[in-house]
């Protein structure tokens, strides 16, 4: 019997084609939103939070303060050196960003820049000295690790801005300066420190420079060449393989003279999250000398902001607080903030923006599920005198609301099935083509098993519903009345 | 055995209250052809209707075989119909989506009837009525005598006790109508019994029962067994 239902359901629906495919269309295009939107959604989502597991949960960031302003000052402070030289002339003071900027997002690629943060504007300042941020003192880390004992690792790291000269082109370029041992310690904070070319570092006591992907093509530089960096001559020891994080921005990377001093994080147009998807793990644009170098030759680095790592199991709310009580004790004022609190806060943001998007694309469906509801309701109207025989031979109500039910069901069903396929090529075709444009390629649609089903049966459900009213109607006409209809 | 006591049957339409029937009472004996005759709007369809279920009297009773039918759930009712009778209508009521074999199949299957049993029978019940080489054919491919025909089949494959035929003939040239009126004659036999309802005072000649309606009411009643002739 139900497969004679499910059969008149079908016939039903092909003895009214076109009507039928206008309301499948209507399903199938709310199912459309729904996927495409959910599965960009989540492989964004995923993407981030796998740069922020690349990273590691045991990470904590801690930035010195310094005797004036407080701890959000200094992040902000770390966040604007992070926005780089392409803001530059038309940067504001520390103090008057804009809270969208400095709301709770933290980029690690920033961490400890001071050039420009004191927002003078001025290109003389990046090119040539490089003033403090604030007057703050670096953490130590051998003692950090000594102090508290939840730490088990800690590295410093200054990042500035500096005129560089290659063969091929010059201009501004972030210089990040790790130290040896935070090179060994914390190689994911610098996207796993992997090199396409050369050998890296080999000796403390010769200007050797490690040069990331992007700024390698930039500058024309190979393993073994030259480069000057701020009037120093640095022979290319490495090059580093691409992190895969998107190109910034708009800019071209064309034009070198003029465009090279990016930052690495300045992505100014593609929002919060696109800066730091790009931040966090972008190795690209950067030059890498070594702390133990750079220090010898110049003494205006700036303060470097400690990356530390707790012991495995350890409570990362206690040992910040233990962080911060350590060095409060020895003068030190400290802003500590986690990996996992930098992805909790992407991922409420990119939470937040999937929830309206799919709020976007319910409204899409629910003018689908009222489509389907018109064209049963017209059904029913239309198929009063089949009702009537139906009941005629033995049908029961139930019967007849079953099979208004499967018809509704169906086209639902069948608007799912298209639209799961149609939302997959378009979110493929977005991650493709619309990713780049935002800044976002590292990404490719997720696409779970719960998606799938759920689409499926949501929208077999759906249909079901829209139907329920109109069959409900269609069940109990009266059989001598539905048959007197024409 | 059919009883009717005493039924009565009101419509609303809108406002209006149309009296169908006023207090008709009926007895039938089993294996009979029982012709019902009169003008259009006497009431003859609603008694049709009322005998097979397929609605309840306003006030009365209509008994079959001791069951009081207006007592009956909506699913008893279809049940009923399901088991009991098969209807052929004047406007043949084929489901145009579904061939000659699939439209006499329905009844079966949804009585959940195997598929393989319900597609036999189907056959064997077209095969019946003359139709073995139109059986895949939709509705619309068929004449109307054919059509009636495939109503016939529908209305026997159930094997029904019985057949209620409203105008079967009534949209039939003449030669049609007669194989028709042989079919349902035919069924008439071992436990089975048919009512037809007509205007056709031809029809009537072949009526071992013949109820005369007029305004609601029963005018005469003849039965040719017993050849009395009962006037209200």
């Amino acid at each position: 019997m139900k497969l004679n239902l499910w059969k008149l359901a079908a016939n039903n629906i092909r003895s009214r084609r076109t009507r039928s495919w206008l309301t499948i269309l209507g399903v199938l295009i709310g199912v459309t939103a729904v996927v495409a939107l959910m599965s960009i959604g989540s492989g964004v989502e995923q993407a981030v939070l796998q740069q922020f597991e690349d990273i590691g949960y045991d990470i904590l960031i801690v930035t010195p303060t310094g005797d004036e302003g407080s701890s959000i000052a200094a992040t902000r402070n770390a966040m604007m050196a992070g926005m780089g030289t392409e803001m530059r002339g038309s940067m504001r003071p520390a103090t008057e960003m804009d809270t969208e900027t400095s709301g709770g997002i933290f980029d690690p690629s920033a961490i400890g820049q001071s050039s420009d943060s004191q927002g003078t504007g001025e290109d003389s300042t990046v090119a040539g000295q490089m003033p403090f941020a604030f007057s703050a003192e670096n953490v130590d880390p051998e003692r950090l690790v000594s102090m508290v004992p939840d730490v088990v690792q800690a590295g410093n790291y200054t990042t500035a801005v500096m005129g560089v000269e290659g063969p091929g082109a010059s201009g501004f370029l972030r210089v990040s300066t790790p130290s040896a041992s935070f090179l060994q310690d914390f190689p994911s904070f610098l996207g796993g420190w992997k090199l396409a070319d050369g050998s890296g570092f080999t000796d403390v006591g010769i200007n050797q420079v490690v040069v990331g992907a992007r700024s390698a093509d930039n500058l024309g530089v190979n393993v073994g060449d030259a480069l000057i960096i701020r009037d120093e001559r640095f022979v290319v020891s490495g090059i580093l393989a691409p992190s895969g994080v998107a190109e910034e921005g708009v800019e071209s990377a064309g034009e070198p003279q003029t465009g090279l001093a990016r930052s690495g994080n300045t992505v100014l147009t593609g929002g919060r999250s696109t800066t730091i998807l790009t931040g966090l793990t972008n190795t690209d644009d950067a030059l890498f000398v070594l702390e133990e170098r750079a220090a010898e030759l110049w003494d205006d680095l700036g303060v470097a902001t400690t990356i530390v790592r707790v012991a495995q199991g350890a409570d990362i709310d206690a040992s910040r607080n233990s962080i911060e009580t350590a060095m409060s004790a020895v003068g030190t004022g400290v802003s500590v903030i986690s990996v996992a609190e930098m992805a909790g806060s992407i991922q409420s943001t990119l939470g937040l923006i999937e929830t309206v998007l799919a709020c976007i694309a319910a409204v899409a469906l629910l003018v689908g599920a009222v489509g389907l509801m018109n064209t049963m309701y017209t059904a029913v109207l239309e198929r009063r005198q089949e009702i009537g025989i139906l009941k005629a031979v033995g049908a029961t109500d139930g019967q007849v609301l079953t099979l208004f039910l499967i018809d509704s069901g169906l086209m639902g069903l069948v608007g799912g099935v298209l639209g799961l396929g149609i939302g997959a090529v378009l979110s493929f075709v977005g991650a493709r083509f619309v990713g780049p444009m935002l800044g976002v390629t590292t990404f490719s649609p997720l696409f779970s098993a719960g998606l799938i089903f759920g689409v499926l049966a949501f929208s077999f459900i759906l249909g079901g519903i829209s139907g329920a009213w109109p069959a409900w109607r269609g069940s109990r006409l009266n059989p001598v009345e539905a048959l007197a209809s024409e | 055995m059919l009883v009717l006591e005493e039924v009565h049957k009101t419509y609303h339409m809108g406002e209006t209250e149309v009296h169908a029937l006023r207090g008709v009472d009926l007895t039938i004996e089993d294996e009979s052809f029982v012709v019902v005759m009169g003008p259009s709007g006497s009431g003859k369809s609603t008694l049709m209707h009322l005998v097979g279920c397929l609605d309840t009297p306003t006030k009365g009773h209509v008994i079959y075989d001791g069951a009081d039918l207006g007592a009956l759930s909506s699913r008893q009712r279809a049940n009923y119909r399901a088991d009991q009778v098969g209807f052929v209508f004047q406007k043949f009521n084929l489901v145009g989506t579904l061939t000659a074999l699939e439209n006499v199949e329905l009844p079966l299957l949804l009585q959940d009837a195997p598929a393989g049993v319900a597609r036999d029978k189907a056959a064997h019940a077209l095969e019946s009525v003359g139709l073995k080489s139109r059986m895949k054919h939709r509705p619309s491919k068929l004449s109307g005598g054919e059509q009636q025909r495939v109503a016939i089949a529908r209305a026997l494959v159930n094997e029904p006790r019985w057949i209620l035929a409203d105008e079967p003939t009534g949209n039939l040239d003449t030669t049609t109508g007669e194989y028709i009126l042989g079919l349902l004659e035919g069924f008439v036999g071992e436990d089975r019994s048919v009512m037809l309802v007509t205007h056709n005072p031809e029809i009537a000649k072949i009526a071992d029962v013949l109820v005369e309606i007029c305004d609601g009411q029963i005018e005469s009643l003849t039965k040719k067994s017993v050849k009395q002739v009962v006037t209200s």
